[in-house]
């Protein structure tokens, strides 16, 4: 018996029951293409909540845990409908399957797209339980209330546990429209909540992929050609099983596999191995990152597309009172996680285990099983803890690396990457140039915006963009937010010699860098505060389309963010010589409409970030600590990249450590501030937005300190002189 | 292959491997021991501290064969219900990953100096990396459990 809900516009929900010991939903959310296929007999779940009949309450996801704290926030929203206590539910990580599709954490997405199916199916189950104790004891549900794991009925002063009433429970219809308890009654959702992890981390009994041991494993390190694209032509095998513990040289896809009794020996038996290998160094070989900026100079013809909004840009521009035009440059960059890549694989006949903290199993999965040449259905992926995604962690190269390799050896393989395989072999962010160009009226308000970002791509060059691929490339820049009378937004890419991934924040970073930082220069260029200057062209009415699915950018709410950090951040109140403040906004996909004020000081030719004011509005706040901590390490995020860049010589990475990769340290750290506006609206993410704008705050605060505008990331020493 | 002797958290372990091994390595894959953790294997990143007699080391950086005779603590058995607590009353941890060796580190700060200033914790905090960007409730964390604020044990 199952029931199918509206969920939002663009999502679907359907809520089964599943007869298995104790009560058990099955829950499928997804987008509107995914819902036929499950309409049929064919109803595939990808949540499941069971109350057993010990009364415990199981919640089975398929959410990575990279410390987001998705572990925490998704059983108090189960908890908060059902009417259990939060420690009462206990996470189950699920493994992709033929049960278990599209699994993924990125972009996100999770409480926004698990939120209202998760309230509704706990709310359904909730029912479903008053209905079991009503039938049993012959009353009506109304007179009967669920709490703290019971249904009482006071009248009578009877109770059932839900342990008790799960089976019967589970006869019962889902129903249709489940009462939601509504948020003026939350007990758990809105308040703090301490990460349910914290006590294994800080006792170092949490699990992460190389903390995964099983019998007679073995460990593995794999060298890759420096150079992206390239193979290995020779090598001498010998030099590295001449060093004890070695077992195997395994030639496998991204390179060689040195498979040793223990890490330590499998690094010892690469080194050996490393000098004796001919590269065959294939089409990247020789690229250096000028010829790189060269490249985006001159982008592909083809892979190129236009999205415009209002009038014709040409004209508005040429009918300005004033025009200016700039290019902003960003690098590619690394994710460069505390935990290197790290995976565990054990491959049988026919059959393989595998062992990861990753984003992405069901990717795993599929990969694992088209190198095995086996069904999906024959690969287990196991989900441990990540020691740090931010997309990284959405590629399955690392598992397939050990997955050859425990091929290979014939027994259960750990990859361990070095930390310069890390920063070496990343699917890197994007670099991209921007080039953008705007009109003034004869009031200094823009009448016209134009902006080109040519982005780095591995879509080949030959291959036309999409519309999907344009609104991808144009995230953050085509849903300028603003109030413009004509704006035309152009994409262009070149082909990249690294290979490329999602990177917290994705395209947004960039976007958003120029966008808010070019609109400084206007506002500036003015002679207007840029904070008012802003507010003034959120005052219309209208929407903007901005998510790639379609949500709009709403202008009153970005600008209610803007005007709550100027207030929190004092921002009338002028800063002595020496320091400065920017301010930046954003709608992250069309969500979660957030505003970053930040403070800088510049000295000695240096220069610090001294507070980072944010104000976001994620729609409810399930769990405000977590939303706090997002934010600081969103604020880290951003500022770490205003410091970092990968670059290339000869077609080599030149950074290999976080000595010449040098993400944020402690003394660093800026105060950061969060205000949370108060909503009623479904939960947006917060992994991701607040990325941008603190990116693109910082940057305008150290051109307001410095008087020199900045226009390119990293920000460099050489860049703030002349002040 | 020679045999090793240690003193881990208070026990003797004996191990063969070569003396070259550094000690993360033989905690992690030979002693079963996998709180302590690879971030870098170059002594930047902090992510491997243990103690060698109290005091903070890499153990990345530290041969096994030199260690002979020191008391080495990993995150496993140290003595900090202070830090832990303290931990996770300012909810520190968001991937977690790097939290062993912070905790190792501070608790070689606090061991040294129990009420530090703001600019000592800076230097002895500020070569243990985070890319969560949980900094700046490490720091909070350090000075409650100084300061023993809220905490019970």
């Amino acid at each position: 018996m199952s029931a199918l809900l509206p969920a939002t516009r663009r999502d679907f929900l359907r809520i089964t029951a599943i007869s298995a010991g104790g009560l058990v939903l099955g829950i499928r959310c997804g987008r509107p293409g995914e819902a036929q296929g499950s309409q049929g007999g064919d109803f595939r779940p990808n949540a499941w909540i069971r109350v057993d009949p010990s009364g415990k309450v199981f919640l089975t996801v398929g959410k990575s845990e990279m410390g987001q704290g998705v572990r925490t926030s998704l059983p108090m929203i189960l908890a908060e409908q059902l009417e259990v206590d939060v420690e009462q539910v206990e996470l189950v990580q699920a493994s992709p399957g033929p049960d278990f599709q599209d699994l993924g954490t990125f972009g996100s997405r999770s409480l926004r797209t698990m939120y209202l199916p998760l309230t509704t199916a706990a709310a359904a189950a909730r029912e479903m339980l008053v209905a079991a104790a009503a039938a049993k004891w012959s009353v009506e549900p109304a007179s009967c209330r669920a709490e703290n794991g019971r249904v009482m009925h006071p009248v009578s002063q009877r109770s059932l546990s839900y342990g008790e009433l799960a089976s019967a429970a589970a006869r019962l219809p889902v129903p249709s429209s489940p009462a939601l308890k509504p948020k003026s009654q939350f007990r758990l959702v809105g308040k703090d909540r301490r990460r349910v992890d914290g006590p294994r981390i800080v006792a170092g009994e949490a699990v992460f992929a190389g903390d995964v041991r099983r019998p007679g494993m073995k460990f593995a390190s794999v060298v890759r050609c420096p150079v992206t694209g390239g193979k290995p032509r020779s090598w001498d095998a010998e030099k590295a099983k001449a060093v004890a513990g070695v077992r195997l040289v395994a030639a496998i896809s991204s390179g060689l596999a040195v498979v040793a009794d223990d890490t330590w020996s499998a690094f010892q038996g690469r080194e050996a191995l490393e000098p004796t290998i001919v590269w065959d160094e294939g089409e990247n070989a020789g690229v250096s990152s000028a010829e790189f900026l060269a490249r985006l100079s001159s982008p592909n013809a083809r892979t190129a597309g236009t999205l415009k909004r209002g009038g014709d840009v040409e004209a508005a521009l040429r009918s300005s009172a004033r025009s200016l035009e700039a290019e902003y440059v960003y690098p590619f960059q690394a994710h460069a996680p505390l935990e290197p890549m790290c995976a565990l694989a054990d491959v049988g006949a026919g059959r393989c285990e595998i062992w990861v903290g990753t984003q992405h199993p069901n990717r795993a999965q599929d990969e694992a099983a088209k190198t095995l040449q086996i069904p999906a259905s024959a690969v287990t992926v196991h989900v441990t803890l990540l020691g740090g995604g931010f997309g990284r962690k959405s590629q399955p190269d690392f598992v397939l690396d050990a997955v050859e390799a425990s091929r290979a050896a014939k027994a259960p393989v750990q990859v361990v990457w070095t930390r310069a395989d890390d920063l070496r072999h990343d699917a890197y962010h994007s670099a991209t140039l921007h080039r953008v160009r705007a009109g003034l009226d004869a009031s200094g308000m823009p009448a016209a915006w134009k902006h080109t970002v040519v982005a780095a791509s591995n879509r080949p060059a030959s291959e036309p963009m999409n519309e999907e691929g344009l609104r991808a490339v144009l995230r953050g820049a085509y849903d300028v937010p603003y109030a413009i009378g004509a704006v035309e937004v152009s994409a262009a890419e070149a082909s990249s010699p690294l290979r490329l991934g999602a990177w917290r924040g994705v395209q947004h970073n960039h976007n958003v860098f120029a966008t808010e930082c070019f609109f400084d220069e206007l506002a500036r260029a003015a002679g207007k505060d840029p904070l008012e200057y802003r507010i003034a062209l959120l005052r219309k009415e209208a929407s903007v389309p901005g998510g790639r699915d379609g949500a709009p950018v709403d202008r009153a709410r970005l600008a209610s963010a803007l005007a709550l950090a100027g207030e929190k951040a004092r921002w009338s109140v002028a800063l002595p010589k020496g320091r400065g403040r920017g301010v930046a906004c954003a709608s992250y996909d069309g969500r979660t409409p957030a505003a970053a004020i930040a403070e800088v000081t510049l000295d000695r030719g240096g220069w610090r970030v001294d507070r980072v004011v944010c104000a976001v509005d994620c729609g409810i706040a399930v769990n405000p600590m977590g939303i706090r901590a997002q934010t600081e390490g969103s604020v880290a995020w951003a500022l770490s990249g205003l410091g970092t860049e990968i670059t290339l010589k000869n077609g080599r990475v030149e950074q290999s450590s976080y000595s010449d990769f040098p993400i944020l340290r402690f003394r660093d750290m800026p105060k950061v501030e969060t205000h949370i506006v108060a909503s009623e609206a479904a939960p947006s993410g917060m992994g991701e937005p607040p990325v941008p704008i603190a990116l693109a705050a910082i940057v305008n605060a150290l051109s307001a300190a410095s008087g020199r505008r900045l226009r390119r990331v990293p920000v460099k020493p050489e860049d703030l002189k002349g002040a | 292959m020679p045999r090793v002797t240690i003193l881990v958290n208070g026990q003797s372990r004996q191990v063969d491997v070569p003396a070259d091994m550094p000690l993360l390595w033989v905690l992690r894959d030979r002693l079963g021991m996998t709180g302590t953790k690879f971030g870098c294997g170059m002594g930047v990143c902090g992510a491997c501290t243990v103690h060698l007699d109290g005091e903070p080391f890499r153990s990345c950086q530290v041969p096994v064969g030199e260690i002979a005779g020191k008391r080495v603590t990993t995150i496993e058995g140290v003595q900090a219900e202070a830090l832990r607590q303290a931990w996770l009353i300012e909810d520190v941890a968001q991937c977690g990953y790097c939290q062993p060796g912070q905790i190792m580190q501070a608790a070689g700060l606090l061991g040294r100096t129990p009420k530090p200033e703001e600019d000592e914790i800076d230097v002895a905090m500020n070569d243990n990396l985070c890319r969560c960007g949980t900094y700046l409730r490490i720091r909070a964390a350090i000075r409650r459990a100084a300061e023993k604020e809220g905490l019970h044990y």
